[in-house]
């Protein structure tokens, strides 16, 4: 539904997109993942027809965005940055707005605003004004405007900045749901959301996509080598030696405090020796006190991917797989500079 | 063109649910009123040429100055608002054309200014129940108004693409209008009678004057009905251009 190909948007002074090219397909939701300011509102601006590319050339369900900019226009449904609203208006005058604007038939203009309505949970809200809602009723009326008229391709810039963790919730299901029938592109800089929402994942970065794929394939592929932590009460001292011939390790490290022997097992790709070590443990008689598997975060391929300062080669490897494989915390919520 | 008139209906109303324009409204009846009892008061004189009551109504010194500095303030907010609040962005990914967003808030801001002299009607039909006023002229003095603020409006509309800023749209418009208006008054100041009479076509307070005595003179619908399309047409050019920078 949404086919990009080769799209470069230039300023006078800088590149804000170098040669893009990915699609979404109707029925997935894609996640548009950058650090601020690495193009992703730029390229959401030129899909949408709000600015013209320099180079290259998008299809919305079909339709050329510069030379068909009208139709595939009316085939989208956009949710700007900041839910740009008009705060004056009360929230059905503006979604029957928005309708006419989008071409609803007259007739059907109510059924369509009370359907989003609906859909969007705005029930309670739907007579005041705008200016008056909270932040997150407003982000929802926002995407009640970009819904009204059942466009199939749906692109939305950072859906949940600034709402409340039970709105933001809300709100990806509310994706979630929309994305069965639908083609959904929507930028992030906040990977749990990817994680929670997304199918597919397209990382930019300085106006260039570095990686693409679904986050699991993200993590197995660019998150570096598995790592096994393990603890055995006690001072082990052949550890080491041992835990290093087991099949498919790789590295060992082993630090000792007299009260325990605490390994990190560096592992090959798809590597995972834990029952090994568990019967090894059996055999030799040593306490198995804490035994886990880490599979490295997305987080950890964004920051690989997105760093600038150091060479890639020398990827964080040590601080990421000495924190627990919990779900990475969120992001700070910095609204995106562009 | 439903999509035109939803704009321009959006556009319209949004003039009333902001405070500015009842004061605007409020000022410009009190203005109104002034003239009409110094109408009034003309007409009490014994000997007062009665036909020519209306006249004063709409081509007065008062209005014209007054329109010069109203229009400025009308249209200060039709692009910078959305430019502000974001919702250019969700106007122009809409299926709309740019003339059709430029035409739609002309077309709004247009309607405002002709809603701000609505409530003139009852003058007329006060002067009407004391005194024999030919309708004819009338209607042509209201084209008038609307031919001179469509100009002055489609002007405003223009400077208001330029920039972010509402105040620097209003004082742009200000400083395109000055010259617009005041250029046909050095009618009165040259004394090469070519010079003159080239400057005379250019003389709006004439022009007014004209409307209200009920001459509706071609050349002037050409003059305002081109000059309008000239500055729409420079409205649409300026949006479509800033679509290059973000």
């Amino acid at each position: 539904m949404i086919e990009v190909q080769n799209l470069t948007k230039r300023y006078p002074t800088q590149v804000a997109v170098e040669d893009v090219s990915f699609s979404v397909r109707e029925g997935e939701i894609v996640g548009f993942l950058g650090p601020n300011a690495a193009g992703k509102t730029t390229t959401m601006r030129v899909l949408t027809g709000f600015l013209p590319p320099t180079a290259g050339t998008a299809r919305i369900a079909g339709h050329d965005i510069v030379t068909q900019s009208r139709r595939a226009r009316s085939r989208l449904g956009y949710l700007p940055e900041s839910a740009a609203l008009y705060p004056e208006m009360r929230v059905r005058e503006y979604l029957a707005f928005r309708a006419r604007l989008e071409e609803v038939p007259a007739r059907e203009v109510h059924a369509r605003v009370e359907e989003v309505v609906e859909s969007c949970l705005l029930a309670e809200v739907a007579n005041r004004k705008i200016e008056n809602l909270s932040k997150g009723y407003r982000q929802r009326t926002a995407l009640a405007g970009a819904l009204v008229h059942r466009p199939p391709v749906l692109i939305l810039d950072e859906p949940t900045v600034g709402l409340d963790p039970a709105q933001i919730i809300k709100i990806r299901e509310m994706i979630r749901t929309l994305g069965r029938e639908r083609a959904v592109l929507l930028s992030t800089h906040i990977l749990p959301e990817v994680d929670a929402v997304c199918d597919r994942v397209l990382i930019i970065d300085r106006g260039r996509i570095v990686a693409e794929g679904t986050p699991g394939e993200l993590r197995a592929r660019l998150a570096g080598k598995p790592v096994v932590r393990s603890a055995f009460r006690g001072s082990v001292t052949a550890a080491r030696e041992e835990l290093a011939r087991l099949p498919g390790v790789v590295a060992v490290e082993v630090v000792e405090d007299g009260l325990e022997t605490r390994a990190r097992l560096e592992c090959e790709a798809n590597g995972d020796p834990r029952e090994e070590i568990f019967h090894l443990a059996v055999s030799k008689g040593w306490i198995l006190r804490e035994l886990a598997l880490d599979v490295g975060s997305l987080e950890d391929v964004f920051v690989r991917l997105t760093r600038h300062e150091e060479p890639t080669a020398a990827a964080p490897q040590e601080p990421a797989a000495l924190e627990p494989a919990e779900p990475p915390a969120p992001a700070p919520e910095a609204p995106e500079a562009s | 063109m439903r999509k035109f008139l939803a704009i321009v209906g959006r556009e319209w109303r949004a003039y009333f649910l902001s405070p500015l324009a009842w004061v605007i409204l409020a000022a410009f009846l009190l203005l109104n009123g002034y003239v009409f009892t110094v109408i009034l008061a003309v007409l009490n004189e014994p000997g007062a040429p009665k036909d020519q009551a209306l006249l004063y109504l709409f081509a007065n010194g008062f209005t014209s100055w007054f329109t010069l500095f109203l229009v400025p303030v009308i249209a200060m907010r039709l692009f910078p608002e959305e430019r502000r609040s974001g919702t250019i962005e969700v106007l122009l990914t809409s299926p709309v054309t740019e003339a059709e967003v430029v035409l739609g808030k002309f077309a709004g801001a247009l309607g405002f200014y002709l809603t701000l002299w609505a409530p003139s009607l009852i003058y007329v039909w006060i002067l009407r129940s004391h005194a024999r006023i030919d309708l004819g002229p009338v209607a042509s003095a209201y084209v008038g108004i609307a031919l001179l603020g469509g100009y002055f409006v489609s002007v405003g509309t223009f400077a208001s693409t330029l920039t972010k800023n509402q105040i620097v749209a209003a004082i742009l418009t200000f400083a395109l209008l000055v010259p617009i208006f005041s250029v046909g008054l050095l009618d009165y100041l040259i004394r090469d009678p070519k010079t003159r009479e080239g400057l005379s076509y250019l003389n709006m307070w004439v022009h007014l004057e004209e409307f209200a005595r009920g001459i509706v003179d071609t050349r002037r619908l050409v003059y305002y009905v081109s000059a309008t399309a000239f500055f729409l047409f420079l409205a649409t050019a300026s949006l479509a251009a800033k679509k290059e920078t973000p």
